[in-house]
C-alpha cells in the first residue's frame, strides 16, 4: 500500500488519525533509560573514579586507571583484549564462510523442501545456548567422547586424551562457530533468495562459467547479507564469557572473562568499569564501521 | 537451477549441507544418550542404560525451585516484553514522532550492548540505590534485552497491515482504542504469539545477565545449571534435566513455527 494509490483527502484524513500515537513509544523509552542508560552512564563515572563501590573511599576524577589500562604499557587486560577480539574475528570469519554454502545450498539447489531444510538448520539456534557448551563439554573432556572413543579404537593409549580438546583456544573457537553457524546462514540466505537470477543466466549466455558468475555476479551482490552475517557473530562474541568458563581455562580467557571477574571475584568495581568501557567503545566504533550494513541487512530481510 | 551449481558443485553442496546437519545435531543427541547413561562420568564405552537421573533431576527441590523461578520470570517477562514491545511498535508507527532516530536507536541498543556489560550497569545501579541482588532485577535486565525482539517481530505485522479496513471502523464510529481492539489485535495475534515465546525463551536460557543479579540461594534455572555442570555430582542430573529441555524445546519450536505458518498463511488469505 503506498500513498499514490489512495485519493488524497483519504490519505490526509488517515495521517490526522495516525499522527497521535508517537507517545505510545514513551514507556519503552523511559525503560530502557532506567535499566541500560543509567547503568551505562554510571560506569562511565566508575571508570573515572567518580563513583566507587567501597565504603569510606574518597571519589574524586582521576584516569589513573585508564592510564594503567590502556597502552603504551604491557597490560595483562589489554593484552587478553587484543587475543580476545582476534579470536572473535577469526570466528566470526570462519562462521560466515562454514555458512555460506549452506545458504547457497537452500537459496539455489533444494528447491521445494528449502524452508524445512532452513528450520532443520536453524532448530539447534533456538534450544539453549548454556546447554548446548555442556553438550561439547561432554564431547570433548578428557575422558570425553571423542578421547575414548578414540581408546576404545585404539588408537590412543587409554587415559592418554588430545591436550588441546578442551579448556584451550580450540574449544572456545569451536562451540562459538558452532553456535553462531546456523544463525549466519539466514541474512546470506536472504540476499541469496532475492537475488534475480536473470544476472546469472544472462551471465552465462554471455560466455561465463559457473565460477566466472559466481566470483563476479553472485558474490559481490551477496556481500551486504554476507557483512551482516559477520558483524551478528562479531558484536555478540566481544563480549562473551561463558563458552570460556565452560570449556576453556584461565589460558582462554575472553575479555568478557576479566569484566565478569572484577564485578564477582574482586572489590575492583572502577578496574572493571574501566574494561566495560572500553567494551562498549569497540562495539559502537564496530557498529559506525558496519552499521549501515546491518541496516540494510534488516531491510532485506523485511523485504 | 543449473546456473548456479553443476552437477558436481549439486552433489558437494548437498555432502556439505548433510555434514553440517550432523556437526549441528551430534552434540545434542550425545547429551540425550549420556543422559541414559548409568555412571557419574560421561565416557565411552557406555556402562549401561538407566532411567535413575530423570527420576533424581525430578525429585532434586533446589533444581525443581529453579526452574519454578525461571519459568514465572519468563512467564513476566514475556508479558512485559510483548506488552512494551506492542506500544512501541504502534508508537513508531506514527507520521510524526518527535526524536525518531534516537527512539529507534534506543529502543534497538540491547541487542549490541554485551550482556556482561549490562549486567554490570545493572549491578552498579542496585548498589548505588542501596539495594542487593534481586530476582525482580533479573527480570528488568530479561525484559530490557527481549523488547527489541518483541519490536521487531510486532512491527513488520503492523506495517504490512491493510489500514483502510481500521480507518473504514473509525468511519463507522469506533474510537482508536475499540478500532485497534477490534481490528488491529486480532490481526497481529500470532505475531504477539511469536513476541511472548522468543521473549520466554530468552528469559529462560538466559545465564549472563541473571548469574550477576540472581540473591545468594535464589538461583534461576541457568545460574543452577551452570553450577551443576561444574559440579561432578551433579552433572549427570544437569544432563539429563538438559535432554528433557533440548527436545521439548526443539519439539515447540518446529511446532510453533509450523502453527505461526498456517495462522499468517490464513490471515494473508482472508
Amino acid at each position: 500500500m503506498t500513498a499514490a494509490d489512495v485519493s488524497a483527502p483519504a490519505a490526509a484524513r488517515r495521517m490526522q488519525l495516525r499522527a497521535g500515537r508517537g507517545w505510545l513509544a514513551l514507556p519503552t523509552t523511559g525503560f530502557l533509560v532506567a535499566v541500560l542508560i543509567v547503568p551505562l552512564v554510571l560506569i562511565g563515572l566508575y571508570s573515572v573514579d567518580l563513583m566507587t563501590n567501597l565504603v569510606g573511599v574518597p571519589t574524586g576524577f582521576s584516569v589513573a586507571n585508564w592510564s594503567e589500562f590502556l597502552p603504551p604499557g604491557d597490560n595483562v587486560f589489554f593484552n587478553r583484549f587484543e587475543t580476545s577480539i582476534l579470536i572473535t574475528l577469526l570466528v566470526s570469519v570462519l562462521a560466515v564462510l562454514g555458512a555460506y554454502p549452506i545458504a547457497y545450498f537452500l537459496a539455489f539447489v533444494a528447491r521445494r523442501r528449502r524452508y524445512t531444510l532452513l528450520m532443520l538448520v536453524l532448530a539447534p539456534f533456538f534450544t539453549s545456548y548454556l546447554l548446548r557448551v555442556i553438550a561439547w563439554k561432554v564431547v570433548l573432556d578428557n575422558n570425553g567422547v571423542v578421547n575414548s572413543a578414540l581408546w576404545q579404537l585404539g588408537l590412543r593409549h587409554h587415559g592418554d586424551g588430545i591436550s588441546w580438546l578442551i579448556y584451550s583456544w580450540f574449544s572456545v573457537a569451536l562451540v562459538l562457530f558452532y553456535s553462531w553457524v546456523p544463525f549466519v546462514a539466514l541474512p546470506i540466505y536472504v540476499v541469496l533468495e532475492n537475488l534475480d537470477t536473470r544476472l546469472l543466466e544472462a551471465a552465462q549466455d554471455l560466455g561465463g562459467g559457473r565460477l566466472h558468475v559466481f566470483r563476479r555476479i553472485t558474490l559481490p551482490l551477496s556481500l551486504p547479507g554476507v557483512i551482516a552475517a559477520f558483524v551478528f557473530v562479531l558484536i555478540p562474541t566481544t563480549g562473551e564469557f561463558i563458552a570460556p568458563l565452560l570449556v576453556g581455562g584461565p589460558g582462554s580467557y575472553m575479555f568478557g572473562n576479566s569484566i565478569q571477574s572484577f564485578f564477582s571475584e574482586t572489590p575492583n568495581w572502577n578496574y572493571g568499569a574501566v574494561l566495560a568501557v572500553w567494551l562498549i567503545a569497540i562495539v559502537l566504533v564496530l557498529l559506525v564501521l558496519f552499521g549501515r550494513f546491518l541496516s540494510a541487512g534488516f531491510k532485506e530481510a523485511r523485504a | 537451477m543449473t546456473v548456479a551449481a553443476g552437477r558436481l558443485g549439486r552433489a558437494l553442496l548437498g555432502s556439505y549441507f548433510a555434514a553440517l546437519v550432523v556437526f549441528l545435531y551430534v552434540p545434542l543427541v550425545v547429551l540425550v544418550v549420556f543422559s541414559f547413561d548409568d555412571s557419574t562420568i560421561q565416557t565411552l564405552p557406555y556402562s549401561g542404560f538407566t532411567t535413575h537421573w530423570f527420576r533424581s533431576a525430578f525429585s532434586n527441590g533446589d533444581l525443581i525451585s529453579a526452574i519454578e523461578r525461571s519459568a514465572v520470570i519468563g512467564a513476566l517477562c514475556a508479558l512485559g516484553a510483548t506488552l512494551l514491545g506492542l506500544t512501541t511498535a504502534v508508537g513508531l508507527t506514527a507520521r510524526k514522532l518527535a526524536l525518531r532516530g534516537v527512539v529507534t536507536a534506543l529502543v534497538l541498543l540491547p541487542l549490541v550492548v554485551p550482556y556482561v556489560v549490562l549486567a554490570v550497569g545493572m549491578l552498579i545501579l542496585l548498589n548505588s540505590l542501596g539495594l542487593h541482588q534481586a530476582l525482580w532485577a533479573v527480570l528488568l535486565g530479561h525484559v530490557a534485552v527481549a523488547v527489541p525482539y518483541s519490536i521487531l517481530i510486532i512491527l513488520p505485522r503492523l506495517r504490512t497491515l491493510d489500514e483502510d479496513i481500521v480507518d473504514a471502523a473509525r468511519d463507522l464510529g469506533a474510537s482508536g482504542f475499540v478500532a485497534f481492539r477490534r481490528i488491529t489485535l486480532p490481526l497481529i495475534v500470532p505475531a504477539l504469539f511469536s513476541s511472548a515465546l522468543i521473549a520466554f525463551t530468552i528469559s529462560f536460557d538466559e545465564f549472563a545477565i541473571a548469574s550477576f543479579l540472581v540473591p545468594a540461594g535464589k538461583e534461576t534455572y541457568p545460574v543452577y545449571v551452570y553450577a551443576g555442570a561444574r559440579t561432578p555430582a551433579l552433572e549427570p542430573q544437569i544432563i539429563a534435566i538438559g535432554a528433557v529441555v533440548i527436545v521439548a524445546s526443539l519439539v515447540i519450536v518446529t511446532a510453533a513455527e509450523a502453527l505461526r505458518l498456517r495462522a499468517e498463511r490464513r490471515l494473508t488469505q482472508a
